[in-house]
């Protein structure tokens, strides 16, 4: 290691006396080990909320209802108001000149401009 | 930059007693921690985790938290990038959660065998039973924790804000974070989960929706936006505009207003070397190197047709020699003279000398027609040859008449041969005169008989290229098809979809009705019609090419400046891109519109795809979600919003919300919008405090407690923030 690394501590030491368990004794070099950990999706999934009262409030019921007031369209470009879109992209846009714009796209970019939104074609 | 990492190694731990707890604020995008009771954390970082490989020797190293990026030039982070513990606001990777306590733990200085000390860990908002106990267990088993408490730092800051006077007992906590945004109202100074409300948007999609729209306005600087860059620029540039519409429309008119808004990030940027035209000396220095070399090269190859010339009459000699002394040889000794020499008869070295006297001829460069004329300048003694023709036929014998035949072919094609040549050169008489009249036409009027010819030239040139275009395409070109070829979508030309009718009205007609065809002549010039190669045959275009070629000849004999029209062609259709040398404004980003879009995400979820309630109607659900619905206490709530976490940092945010929730909220009722004393580090503060009061190891739980009293008492668990 470099004398620079080392001065700086940037790597953090495989022994701390602190620590009941080592990581290596933990985790051993070479062994394989499957996923031990389980996304989000899986642990609200393993919580059973639904044997719970729904009035008690968890991780999943204290999220926010969809909005109420209309949703302001944008142009996806410029971020002006649109009130157009393009029904051959799915674009929306605020003038002509952007429609230009819009027109000229590779497709590549379409699909990036509308997966901002979450509206780009997703193939599965 | 807000925020700023401190990871220097605490040299005073043991002077801590055990009693003395340690309160980590555990957030998805910083880890803070430090001692209770003190203002300030000792030791924060990015709360993440990078595994690189060392480049020199290999091993995989942990490195954690934000470092100075000169340093990571000895790892290659490629594999493998940053990584957090954290989904959404949950920790779900103990492993790395691990390594950052140990991280953590390391900087605060601890030494002993285990980690003494009651540990106060903040939590997100009804944080999954499962991500509580893993946290537990890792503390109590691989840290030998005595106690435990969690608490949710969106709570901390709002009591320690209520302590600093800035908000009331009552009240609500609006807490947009790095993935999250929660509003939980408070109630006689406890928070009330029941009326709490979450969406799931934050900092980092602010960041991430920022990154993504630079990266598709300038495709070309794409690697200048990094994760680091882009957040920079959030926190620098970002605001919150009052009124997102009329704020747009400013930036559209391209008011002077917005022109002041906007911002320009100017990218390190040298300006190409002017290049300077040659100088005359320059230009005769290279020309002098050009001429020299050309020199050499005539030279060259003076000497090799020198050399060549040397062999050829060596060889003459040598033959001739030979000749004569095959004259003095006796009769029967000529065969072993002859097998000496290698040649087998004395004919067989009169054609070898023949032959090499020819390309001697070649070699010293007279002109080889120069042996034909001069066959035919005998004419007389040529046409003595024919001496049989003039005899008539009965007067020949059989012999003779097959001669005579032979003869009057020969004579045939040799007249055949003058006729040509007469033509030829009475041609070149022609041009040669027409030459002339140009010529003196010119010397008359030089301009205009310039004018004249370019105007030939290209009415010339133009009817031309109009018959082989007709011949390639149809006369359908359009434009960029110059190269012709009948593909699957050209068109065909007249002659080309006459052929085409022809072929496929002969398939139908068979058996349709009585067969007539061939009872007339012209029946038969279908199969003229119908063969491929009939449509190239008329001799008309070539009477116009050369005439053309002969113009072009004599435009580049007195025009300098003249270049065929062909080529010119060629270069015009490849459409040559063309070149604009880069200028400053090309290594600008401009940041005009995105610097109120993207925080505006957090107020219009809507836009990157969460279908979710922005930050105002988040206050609105969260009262609405209050058990006891009561008007005094929702009055009281909206005249004590807190507004707290690295998100609201931005500018305009207080004045924006107030509008927001004054829209939802009944006409009158009081609204007062407050930030926190400091967004980003009240939460610490606030725990810091809680952990500090004598109270606190009451809302503890120990090993014992842990597994005692099982997953459904944890779930339970709650502490209580007043003490």
């Amino acid at each position: 290691m470099e004398p620079e690394v080392i001065e700086a501590e940037l790597v953090l030491p495989t022994h701390l006396r602190f620590k009941r368990i080592q990581m290596y004794e933990k985790y051993p070099k070479g062994q394989s080990r499957g996923r031990h950990w389980k996304h989000l999706k899986q642990i609200i999934q393993a919580e059973n909320y639904q044997n719970y009262p729904p009035d008690e409030p968890n991780y999943v019921n204290i999220e926010s209802p969809p909005s109420m007031h209309p949703c302001k369209k944008i142009c996806d470009i410029t971020g002006y108001e649109a009130p157009y879109s393009d029904p051959r992209t799915n674009l929306r846009y605020a003038n002509a000149e952007v429609f230009k714009l819009v027109r000229s796209l590779p497709n590549e970019f379409v699909q990036r401009y509308l997966a901002q939104r979450n509206a780009a074609v997703v193939l599965k | 930059m807000p925020f700023v990492s401190r990871i220097q190694r605490q040299s005073d731990y043991s002077l801590f007693s055990p009693s003395t707890p340690i309160v980590i604020d555990n957030g998805a995008s910083y880890f803070r921690i430090g001692w209770a009771g003190e203002t300030d954390p000792r030791v924060v970082f990015r709360n993440i985790v990078q595994r690189p490989r060392h480049k020199t020797t290999g091993e995989t190293v942990t490195i954690v938290g934000d470092h100075d990026p000169t340093l990571l030039k000895y790892f290659d982070c490629t594999r493998s990038g940053p990584r957090s513990a954290f989904d959404s606001n949950v920790v779900y990777q103990f492993e790395i959660m691990e390594y950052i306590l140990d991280f953590g733990f390391d900087r605060l200085g601890a030494n002993d065998s285990q980690i003494d000390h009651p540990i106060l860990v903040t939590e997100c908002v009804c944080n999954p039973v499962h991500s509580r106990s893993k946290m537990a267990e890792l503390l109590f088993e691989t840290y030998g924790v005595p106690s435990i408490a969690y608490g949710v730092d969106a709570a901390f800051s709002y009591k320690y804000n209520q302590q600093h006077g800035v908000c009331a007992q009552d009240g609500l906590a609006i807490c947009p974070g790095f993935c999250t945004t929660h509003v939980i109202p408070f109630i006689d100074g406890e928070p009330v989960y029941k009326g709490c409300c979450r969406t799931n948007i934050g900092g980092f999609h602010i960041s991430d929706y920022l990154k993504q729209l630079l990266s598709l306005k300038y495709p070309h600087h794409l690697a200048r936006f990094t994760w680091e860059k882009v957040e920079d620029l959030k926190m620098e540039h970002c605001y919150i505009s009052q009124d997102y519409g009329s704020e747009a429309r400013l930036f559209q008119k391209g008011a002077k207003e917005a022109e002041e808004k906007t911002r320009c990030w100017q990218l390190p940027w040298i300006p190409p070397p002017t290049e300077e035209p040659p100088s005359e000396e320059e230009i005769a220095r290279k020309a002098a190197i050009k001429e020299k070399q050309g020199q050499r090269l005539r030279e060259m190859a003076e000497a090799k047709r020198s050399s060549r010339i040397n062999e050829l009459e060596n060889e003459l000699h040598g033959l001739e020699f030979l000749l004569k002394q095959l004259e003095q040889v006796e009769e029967v000794n000529i065969p072993s003279f002859l097998s000496e020499t290698g040649y087998v008869s004395k004919q067989e070295i009169e054609a070898a000398l023949m032959k090499v006297t020819q390309s001697l001829r070649k070699a010293k460069g007279e002109p080889k027609g120069e042996q034909a004329e001069m066959e035919e300048k005998n004419d007389p003694a040529i046409n003595e040859k024919f001496h049989l023709i003039n005899i008539p036929d009965n007067m020949l014998s059989a012999e003779q008449l097959k001669e005579k035949r032979k003869q009057l072919f020969l004579k045939s094609t040799t007249e055949g041969r003058q006729r040509a040549k007469q033509k030829r050169h009475e041609e070149e008489l022609e041009r040669e005169r027409k030459n002339q009249e140009d010529e003196v036409k010119r010397l008359e009027n030089p301009e205009l008989y310039l004018e004249q010819l370019h105007a030939k030239y290209k009415g010339l040139f133009e009817k031309v290229e109009q018959r082989k275009r007709l011949k390639i395409n149809g006369g359908h070109t359009n434009g960029n098809n110059v190269s012709g070829g009948v593909g699957r979508g050209e068109r065909l030309n007249a002659a080309q979809r006459e052929r085409m009718r022809l072929l496929t009205t002969a398939i139908f007609d068979r058996g349709k009705g009585e067969d007539t065809f061939g009872a007339r002549d012209e029946d038969w010039q279908l199969y003229k019609l119908m063969s491929k190669d009939n449509d190239d045959e008329d001799d008309g275009p070539d009477e116009d090419e050369s005439e053309l070629a002969r113009l072009s000849s004599r435009l580049q004999e007195v025009d300098p400046t003249f270049v065929p029209k062909s080529e010119v062609g060629t270069l015009q259709t490849a459409e040559v891109p063309r070149f604009r040398p880069l200028t400053k404004e090309d290594f600008q980003i401009v940041l005009g519109v995105e610097r109120f879009r993207c925080p505006e995400i957090l107020f219009r979820p809507n836009w990157i795809g969460i279908d979710q309630a922005g930050l105002d109607e988040m206050a609105g659900v969260s009262i609405r979600r209050l058990p006891s619905r009561d008007q005094e206490l929702e009055e009281k709530l909206t005249s004590s919003v807190l507004i707290t976490g690295g998100s609201s940092l931005f500018p305009g945010i207080n004045e924006r919300l107030e509008a927001g929730i004054r829209m939802i909220r009944p006409c009158g009722s009081p609204i007062k919008v407050v930030k926190a004393l400091d967004p980003i580090l009240d939460a610490w503060r606030g725990a810091s405090a809680y952990a500090a009061s004598s109270q606190f190891l009451t809302q503890t739980f120990s090993k014992a407690d842990y597994y005692e009293k099982g997953e459904d008492w944890l779930r339970g668990y709650q502490v209580q923030y007043t003490l």
